[in-house]
């Protein structure tokens, strides 16, 4: 089951992404978190520290060889494969894995394409996948997967943010990003205009799946850098996500 | 066949990963140490198996402890040169145990045994015997084998000791590998996406372009995928050793180029060079004043002795266009013995950026490193030709005597100065430039440089 969360930078993906692995964890289930919106801070929000990134990875590799520090017969494949399992993060509960920054200059057709099949093996492991993903979707087409069970498309209640929410439907389209389901979420919103906005993004005609109502208590935990995986079980935000998980059947 | 053995043996669990969360015990990895090695040997005591030191069943939950895997075969055909092709294939065998991960390779291994797997019974033993089973089934050529396994910090120690003696001695003999030596080169169409004319021919003595692939890649690459990118590609008729010219590699570039390209040299920037995709790790370009070669990488932000960057001349010549006096490199292919053989070698080789002269000292000729210049000794084609004078490059020698061929009565050193008094300053520089002309027809310009004496910019 691979879930993919996108949306406009700054809507609240990560919140939205760490809340559903604080929901889907705890049971007998392996579940791998993948950041890969370079912009984004997924692990902070889970509280991880990160060491290594697939970028780094990929960075290294190419020095190596361009040293050419590789012995000749060694096989690259298996030297990446040791690698992005060694970047992996694990924990009791879940793994991740963070993708980092994108590529520099070079040519990187051949490192990609094999990242590509190596992260799918990798993935193939795992009974769930959450992944934290740009706007852009760059690397669902190019680099993790281009199967996605659901895409989740997270939006505030501005206008931007909800174009870029139809953006994205039309996008994954175009990149034959094929998904089962996809869903709206609308985080942010004000209870007093609870109904204003619900009808406004209803005029996008995506299927709106849960609301998540602006909390003091999430904007405590930025500010003091707390990992949101820690909020309350009670908090508003987080009793939205188990009530999403719940609906999508994925508990 | 694997009835003793309490886990399912099958290629379905290729690519199985154990998480911390669902494992045992850790063996070799990042944490600690270990190797595999397999190994040609006599007297081979047939299906001894034997672990030394602490079984699974002696170890506690959570542990990481070091590995070894010690494979010795016996068998009337075995070459001591297949040891290292029958070593790769432990890492998919080892793989085929359910509850057992391997990866990598050599003294980088990285195993982890599942809860599960201890749990129905499995002891390192059983490792040992399905590698031996399956092993022989994969090549019949095998006739005898026996399987160490050590856990034992100081076996593990000595024994990586051994395999490392033994993989230098492989990588030596990899790297003396070259053109001549093998049946197959590969070609490799991945960057087509962006370059659709672009097929890179990849042989033992020249790496991909990007650097990433060499021939060993690429064996690994189409064997795992045939019908991806990379595929095998028959040398055919050797149509001319020193240039790197083979009908077979031919007729696939003209294939996969669809027509654009029907030719290539492999070794040489001149006439049929080998096209380029955008990609390449360096470029090599032809120097008419001198008629040598300048090499420029793409991390040197510099002006070229031509007067326009990496950037400029790789969108000059990328693109799978072949452009003659100008090819990509990768750096692999700087570090072999046939390295632009056609055209002379380091011999042909004017000017090039410091960075890449200091990693190369070992392949460039002795006698030559102090010859050539970098950015560092000479900018301009002026500079260059007087410091390859002053350090008598073999290049002097060449346009003496073909300058000597041409116009017997005049002097070198006169004709040079003659050129560079000329005030007159180059404003473009194409390696190719093409116009219509109209009534169909087209002209292409190859190598063509406009010199002006003023440039004058006015508004209409």
């Amino acid at each position: 089951m691979i879930i993919a969360v996108s949306g406009k930078g700054g809507v609240g993906k990560t919140l939205i992404s760490s809340l559903l692995i604080k929901s889907l964890k705890g049971g007998d289930r392996d579940i791998l978190a993948i950041d890969a919106d370079p912009d984004s801070n997924l692990p902070e929000a889970l509280g991880i520290k990160v060491e290594r990134t697939v970028g780094n990875v990929r960075e290294e590799l190419k020095k190596d060889t361009a040293a050419g520090n590789i012995p000749q017969e060694a096989n690259k494949w298996d030297i990446l494969d040791y690698k992005i399992m060694e970047s992996v993060i694990e924990t009791p509960e879940f793994d991740l894995l963070v993708m980092g920054r994108p590529e520099g200059s070079g040519c990187y057709c051949a490192v990609n394409n094999m990242l590509r099949k190596i992260i799918e093996t990798l993935s193939s492991n795992y009974d769930i996948i959450v992944i934290d993903t740009e706007a852009g979707l760059e690397h669902l087409s190019r680099r993790t997967t281009q199967n996605v069970d659901i895409m989740l498309v997270v939006t505030d209640t501005s206008k931007k943010g909800i174009l870029t929410a139809q953006r994205i439907e039309k996008l994954s389209k175009e990149l034959d990003i094929s998904f089962k389901e996809l869903h709206l979420i609308v985080n942010r919103v004000k209870p007093e205009n609870k109904d204003d906005v619900l009808k406004k993004v209803s005029e996008t005609g995506l299927n709106i799946i849960g609301t998540v109502y602006e909390d003091e208590i999430v904007y405590r935990y930025d500010i003091e850098g707390k990992p949101l995986i820690d909020l309350p079980d009670d908090s508003s935000a987080n009793t939205a996500i188990s009530m999403i998980v719940k609906d999508l059947k994925l508990k | 066949m694997f009835e003793d053995i309490p886990v399912d043996v099958s290629p379905m669990y290729e690519g199985e990963r154990i998480r911390s969360a669902n494992m045992f015990v850790e063996l070799g990895g990042p944490k600690s140490s270990g190797a595999e090695l397999v190994q040609v040997a006599e007297d081979v005591e047939d299906g001894s198996l034997e672990v030394v030191g602490s079984e699974l069943s002696e170890m506690s939950e959570g542990e990481i402890h070091p590995f070894g895997i010690s494979i010795q075969i016996q068998g009337e055909k075995l070459e001591k040169e297949l040891e290292g092709v029958i070593e790769r294939r432990v890492h998919e065998l080892c793989n085929y145990v359910k509850g057992f991960m391997h990866l990598n390779q050599r003294d980088q291994i990285w195993c982890r045994v599942s809860k599960d797997a201890v749990e129905a019974g499995f002891k390192l033993e059983h490792l040992g015997k399905a590698l031996s089973i399956l092993l022989k089934e994969e090549f019949p050529i095998i006739e005898k084998i026996a399987v160490s396994i050590f856990t034992e910090k100081s076996e593990v120690e000595a024994f990586l000791e051994t395999a490392r003696a033994a993989y230098d001695v492989r990588d030596t003999r990899a790297m003396e590998i070259s053109d001549e030596d093998v049946d197959v080169f590969y070609g490799c169409v991945m960057c087509q996406s962006f370059a659709p004319s672009h097929v890179c021919v990849v042989t033992p003595d020249r790496t991909a372009l990007c650097g990433a692939i060499n021939w060993f890649d690429c064996r690994a690459a189409a064997k795992m995928d045939p019908e991806g990118p990379i595929f095998e590609v028959t040398k055919g008729e050797v149509l001319d050793v020193e240039k790197g010219e083979y009908s077979d590699v031919n007729a696939m570039v003209s294939d996969r180029s669809q027509g654009m390209v029907d030719r290539v040299y492999l070794h040489s920037v001149f006439e049929y060079p080998h096209t380029s995709c955008g990609c390449f790790e360096a470029v090599a370009f032809y120097v008419p004043e001198l008629d040598g070669i300048g090499i420029v990488d793409r991390d040197f932000r510099g002006e070229t002795p031509l007067g326009i960057p990496f950037s400029a001349m790789a969108g000059q010549c990328s693109g799978g266009k072949q452009v003659e006096g100008f090819t990509g490199l990768s750096m692999g292919y700087m570090r072999s013995p046939k390295f632009l053989q056609a055209d002379g070698g380091y011999e042909r080789v004017i000017w090039m950026p410091k960075e890449i002269k200091e990693s190369l000292t070992e392949f460039i000729p002795g006698d030559l490193i102090g010859k050539i210049p970098t950015e560092e000794d000479a900018g301009s084609i002026k500079e260059i030709r007087k410091f390859l004078k002053e350090h008598e490059h073999p290049i002097i020698e060449r346009l003496k005597q073909a300058k000597g061929e041409v116009e017997e009565s005049e002097t070198f050193e006169e004709v040079s100065d003659e050129g560079e008094i000329t005030p007159t300053a180059q404003v473009a520089y194409a390696p190719e430039l093409s116009m219509h002309a109209g009534g169909g027809v087209k002209i292409i310009l190859k190598n063509a440089k406009i010199y002006a004496e003023k440039v004058i910019i006015r508004k209409k």
